[in-house]
């Protein structure tokens, strides 16, 4: 059988980051990464990117690791193979063609599944979800015929593909439960703004609506709604969120919860375990609370601190992460925590512009995420402001006005 | 690619002598913020610009062009060779 000194699985930025760093630090250590997917490390953020869907980025710009770099690292890659149980006590994980591999160290990097649309039709020719390069592949492939497009979800995934098939032409709906765009992340404000720049490209926002049925034979025609409403299309995206498949480590003694439960150093319970990016519930030292966060940025840096700790170090996980989608011509930021557990109170810092707009969450006197509408440049000072824990109780005046510049209060 | 900016670097001690970021095909993913320091800035069409060529050393700078999800900074020796 098979034996790893480092055994990650997960092949996506956060695996891939870890095993590098380990790399960096053991040149000896033998290292080998499974995947579910056949492919080296590609870039999961230029899969939703008009650049890169629309031809104008060449295609292989999303490889970011070529087999030389496994080669040179001597980082055994094993593409394509699902793994199915964790046995901890016996240092080993099973995969899907029956074999097993053992380890010293651990680490689960398997990311996030797209979640399911339930509904009867889904599996015609012409539904979409996006995680995976081979699904981004399906959706190209469609996107110079699609005349008639669904996007279903208020969230990152919809807002980008609705974005996507109305540059490619098609005429796009976007199906969503709540009666505002992405809430109730984005506030009032924001979600006013965010769908006035989806109206007024002319894709249309319908609201309070659920998907009963997608209707067709063996291609999509359309989808039927709960109140009766049926709206032809000939391509479905599904961006309903995402969850854990980790079903397969539950016998194993490991703690979990919507994800795997680490300490701020990304140790799990069971020892020589660590966990890194989107399926890694973490201590977060500050507010005290499990926080789970989906984005590229804190899967790498995740991945980074795991493999320096599977080295033998205690780092922590400190870093405030962030997150920026685009599409018609707007921006949605959001950086560090913006869901936490805790009670929380929102400083609303709108302008200076009509379609700028922050909210700026904080529990008790600190700051500790915030969402930004069209307001990148005050994205470094916020990070910064999060990161540095300030006691912000006599600064709320100056986070609201928008002509202040935030920068002030980190220099003081 | 012709939309690319270069920026001349002259760290003592670096190997690194010229940062370029193609703007077709930066995204503004703001990944190379956190490596990078206050090497980049965003500017007003959300892509980054190089403010401080030489705020960080040489291995932060590789970090900042490898954490880049689409490709879009190449950093460059004095012999115009690619460093990464």
């Amino acid at each position: 059988m098979k034996e790893y000194k480092y055994l990650i699985v997960g092949g996506g930025v956060a695996g891939t980051t870890a095993a590098g760093t380990i790399r960096q630090h053991d040149p000896a250590g033998s290292i080998a990464i499974i995947s579910d997917e056949p492919h080296y490390l590609y870039s999961r953020v230029m899969l939703s990117k008009p650049n890169f869907f629309l031809g104008k980025i060449p295609f292989d710009q999303i490889w970011l690791r070529d087999e030389n770099w496994y080669q040179n690292k001597n980082i055994n890659f094993i593409g394509g193979r699902t793994v199915t149980k964790l046995d901890h006590q016996d240092r080993l994980v099973h995969l899907d063609d029956n074999s097993g591999i053992k380890y010293e160290k651990l680490l689960l990097a398997t990311g996030m599944s797209p979640r399911p649309l339930a509904v009867p039709g889904i599996e015609k020719r012409g539904v979409h979800y996006l995680r995976t390069l081979d699904q981004g592949k399906g959706i190209i492939e469609s996107v110079s015929t699609v005349k008639r497009a669904v996007a279903v979800g208020g969230g990152f995934i919809s807002f980008e593909m609705a974005n996507i098939m109305h540059m490619s032409g098609a005429q796009v709906t976007i199906i969503i439960r709540e009666d505002r765009f992405w809430a109730p992340i984005l506030d009032a404000t924001a979600s006013q703004i965010v769908e006035q720049a989806i109206e007024l490209s002319g894709v249309k926002l319908s609201r309070r609506a659920q998907v009963d049925q997608i209707n067709g034979n063996i291609n999509v025609t359309g989808i039927t709604l709960h109140d009766g409403t049926i709206i032809p299309c000939d391509a479905v995206i599904c961006g309903i969120g995402a969850y854990c498949n980790i079903d397969w480590v539950k016998e194993s003694g490991i703690k979990i919860d919507r994800g795997i439960l680490a300490n701020q150093h990304l140790e799990t319970n069971l020892p020589d375990v660590w966990t890194a990016g989107d399926v890694s519930q973490f201590s977060d030292p500050i507010l005290e609370e499990e926080v789970q966060l989906g984005n590229w940025i804190n899967a790498q840096e995740q991945g980074r601190i795991a493999g320096l700790n599977m080295l033998g170090n205690k780092t922590p996980f400190t870093f405030v992460s962030f997150y920026t989608s685009h599409g018609f011509d707007t921006s949605i930021t959001f950086i560090g925590n913006v869901s936490p557990q805790k009670a929380s109170v929102t400083i609303t810092r709108h302008g200076p512009s009509d379609n700028q707009h922050a909210q700026i969450i904080m529990v008790d006197d600190q700051v500790v995420g915030a969402v930004l509408i069209n307001q990148t440049p005050i994205l470094q000072a916020l990070s910064k402001i999060i990161a540095s824990n300030l006691n912000i109780t006599d600064k709320k005046s100056q986070l609201e006005d928008p002509n202040f510049d935030l920068n002030l209060l980190i220099d003081q | 690619m012709s939309n690319q900016i270069e920026y001349e670097r002259n760290k003592a001690g670096s190997k690194i002598s010229k940062i370029v970021v193609d703007r077709d095909l930066c995204i503004g993913a703001q990944s190379c913020l956190a490596p990078g320091g206050t090497t980049y800035e965003i500017d007003d069409e959300n892509k980054v610009v190089v403010k401080d060529a030489n705020a960080v050393e040489d291995a932060d700078l590789i970090a900042s062009a490898q954490a880049c999800p689409t490709k879009a900074i190449s950093l460059y020796d004095k012999d115009g060779q690619l460093v990464d």
